[in-house]
């Protein structure tokens, strides 16, 4: 057997079952020849190597609370019965490190649970740090979809929302003029709920020249959300419209976030 | 532990008497030597941010103070820089303002944040995130870094933006997109309108998303891509005879959404708005 | 408040996950999370698009979790869905998933000599970030081929199931694979020896 002839069965004799007809013939020049058995060695070794690669990345953080989100607004996860007293156990969950701390902290929670609301409860979840798990050279203030402080505390998104009919919708604010609505009459802008009352106080004190701007912008974020919510209502199988929710939430996320990131 | 490595403090100092208030209009440099990926942050409530390259490795920084209700704090750590406005009692929007015009070396990684603005950042090749309020965001001529930019209502532009992994979110503020492509293109805003001109690059994945606005894409006949397009409540439009697979869970609702392949369907373009407008137009 | 010691099975968590438990969906995600993404990464080396493939391929699986009835392990059947997820995507992108050639080309003959006298065998001496890097230079069709193979443990009848080729193309490709990574590795010795 030549060298030419060691390369073509290669393929075949390298990790596939020993053929008797060649085997021997390969063996016999592979012992002999130094070029063929590194050859033969340095592809062993490769193939060997590749194996310790298998699992050896991890992904963001930032995929699991894709995901979950995702599963939430397709109707995947719902809420487990109340726990039977005989199950001992319960799911752990992964391992976190203490939230980053800011002088407006609820901010935080309230923007982490509006990114997930409609679709993602958690209950004493311990906050993971995304910020040191994110790429090198990414800036640590990544914009949404995936805030630092996800499932911090206790959504509280479906109920900080506004409800109003379902018939009477989507007053926008970000264009004064423009009115918005699936029905001929518009409606008037619902009460803020307390977050947001909160949101706006505590704006007004820490930059009282910027309080005008986020209300309007909270206005119009939230009628968003209202004329997504209804529609989605109306339509629970629109899985275009359940996104568009997703993405009304995530936005006021945003606004809460640039906000949290001046207010300190 | 911090410390100020290499710090070269020039102060010069311009007094300008102005009609109706006597502000004392100061200007200040720093400089600051770093290594390679150096890491740049610049940080002011009000006033606008423009960064250019610099040549060597040195990161110059030139603050202008339109009052003295305001200051400048700066530190070194290492490859880190920081410069951040600091407002005094009484400052408001005009007192506390600070103008910054900064020289970093090209790789280097790039922090912006101004409520006002505008920010601006071109010629550079390191990853950048701006963040501004109201301001107008400018990123012209930058080659493969990430771009990461948010705003409330500042109007965003990216100008020859080439394989680059770009994310945008405005709440209010239009996205303007002219040349550029990148394996990732991801523009999202609540109102604000999105538009693109360009070729969608090649093996990309672009997505827009608006909540109210309209998004509009302008590129040339010989694109190549995946489209696919839906507003819930709005129209669409396209001016490409779109090819469309045999089989597809993408469904068509005549005049809201649309779908199909141009040409080799290198790039993948996602289009998505909730009452916008969506229309893809031929150059 | 959570037992830390108290842990739920695989099995357990996938029969609560059928239930809709964001727990139990949880506990699969992080037992499987390394293994998805880093095949995903191999195969179209840009972690952006990588994290979108895990992602699907995670909710392929859960979207069908109802269906798994156990006939295989569940890893195994994560990891096909994983591939074909993969696999959809360079081919909707018109990327080769293996490339078309079936016999070995001028180049590929004979071990190579230009290393000469002073190449030395890359025996217990690769460095695993060189053959990331080398992996990931390969042409798209070889890197498929390689990854599933010698990185993920599919057999040849299984990727010519998987990826449309024959066991024959399968081999062949592998073996260029590998002798390419050899090429790649060795030059990266003799960069890193010249500059020290």
């Amino acid at each position: 057997m030549t060298c030419s002839d060691v390369e073509r069965v290669l393929p075949e004799l390298l990790d596939g079952a020993p053929d008797g007809e060649f085997q021997t013939a390969f063996e016999t020049h592979v012992k002999s020849c130094p070029a063929c058995s590194d050859l033969v060695s340095d592809l062993k070794v490769i193939a060997s190597e590749a194996r310790q690669l298998a699992a050896t990345e991890e992904p963001a953080p930032r995929v699991w609370v894709r995901i979950a989100a995702e599963l939430r607004a397709e109707g995947l996860i719902r809420e487990p019965e109340s726990a039977p007293k005989s199950a001992p156990t319960r799911p752990i969950l992964v391992p976190t490190s203490p939230r980053r701390r800011w002088s407006a902290w609820w901010l935080a929670p309230v923007a982490a649970a509006l990114l997930a609301a409609g679709s993602y409860v958690v209950s004493h979840k311990p906050a993971p740090q995304v910020a040191k798990q994110q790429a090198p050279g990414t800036p640590a203030a990544s914009p949404a979809p995936a805030p630092p402080a996800v499932a911090q505390t206790p959504a509280v998104a479906p109920a900080s929302v506004p409800n109003p009919a379902p018939q009477q919708l989507a007053q926008k604010s970000a264009t004064p003029t423009a009115i918005v609505g699936l029905t001929a009459a518009p409606a008037a802008e619902p009460e803020p709920s307390e977050e947001d009352q909160q949101f706006l106080s505590v704006v007004s004190t820490r930059a009282p020249s910027m309080r005008a701007t986020y209300e309007s912008q909270l206005q119009a974020v939230n009628a968003d959300i209202r004329e997504a919510q209804a529609y989605l209502d109306r339509n629970p199988g629109d899985a275009d419209a359940r996104q568009h929710l997703m993405d009304a939430y995530q936005q006021k996320a945003l606004l809460y976030q640039i906000a949290l990131d001046r207010i300190q | 532990m911090e410390s100020l490595q290499q710090t070269t403090v020039v102060t010069l100092v311009l007094a300008t008497c102005l009609a109706s208030a006597a502000f004392a209009e100061t200007k200040k440099e720093y400089r600051f030597t770093v290594g390679p990926n150096a890491n740049v942050s610049v940080d002011t409530q009000y006033g606008a941010i423009s960064v250019k390259p610099g040549s060597g490795n040195q990161v110059i920084v030139t603050a202008t103070l339109k009052s003295d209700k305001v200051e400048v704090d700066q530190r070194q750590n290492g490859n880190r820089v920081e410069v951040a406005s600091h407002l005094l009692q009484g400052a408001d929007q005009q007192t506390g303002q600070v103008d910054y015009e900064v020289l970093i070396p090209p790789d280097a990684t790039l922090n912006l944040r101004s409520s006002t603005g505008p920010l601006t950042a071109e010629r550079l090749q390191g990853d950048l995130s701006l963040e501004g309020t109201d301001a107008v965001v400018n990123v012209r001529d930058v080659t493969s870094g990430h771009v990461h930019v948010r705003t409330m209502r500042g109007p965003i532009t990216l100008t020859d933006v080439r394989n680059g992994h770009v994310e945008l979110a405005s709440i209010s503020g239009d996205v303007h997109l002219k040349s550029v492509t990148g394996p990732l293109v991801q523009a999202s805003s609540g109102s604000g309108k999105i538009f693109y001109d360009g070729d969608f690059g090649s093996g990309g994945d672009y997505k827009f998303t608006t909540h109210t606005g309209d998004i509009e894409a302008l590129v040339p006949a010989n694109v190549s891509a995946d489209f696919s397009a839906h507003s819930v409540l709005g129209r669409v439009q396209h001016d490409f005879p779109l090819q469309q697979p045999q089989h597809s869970r993408f469904s068509v609702e005549a005049g809201r959404s649309f779908f199909g392949t141009v040409g080799k369907a290198a790039s993948e373009v996602v289009l998505r708005s909730f009452s916008g407008k969506i229309r893809l137009k031929q150059r | 408040m959570t037992d830390p010691k108290q842990r739920i099975t695989e099995a357990e968590a996938i029969e609560q996950a059928k239930q809709g438990h964001e727990a139990a969906f949880e506990v699969l995600y992080h037992l499987h999370k390394r293994r998805v993404y880093s095949l995903c990464l191999r195969m179209v080396s840009n972690p952006v698009q990588a994290e979108d493939l895990a992602q699907e391929a995670f909710l392929q699986l859960f979207r069908k979790i109802g269906t798994f009835r156990g006939e295989s392990a569940f890893s195994t059947w994560l990891h096909r869905m994983t591939v074909n997820v993969v696999l959809m995507q360079l081919r909707k992108k018109g990327l080769p998933v293996v490339s078309l050639e079936e016999t070995l080309e001028a180049d590929d003959e004979a071990p190579r000599k230009e290393f000469g006298a002073k190449d030395v065998r890359l025996t217990g001496s690769i460095d695993r970030l060189q053959l990331q890097r080398a992996i990931d230079r390969l042409p798209p069709g070889y890197r498929t081929i390689f990854v599933l193979h010698d990185v993920e443990g599919f057999e040849h009848n299984e990727i010519a199931g998987i990826v449309g080729c024959s066991i024959g193309n399968s081999k062949s490709q592998l073996h260029k694979a590998r002798l390419k990574l050899r090429d790649y590795l060795k030059f990266m010795r003799a960069e890193k020896a010249k500059t020290g």
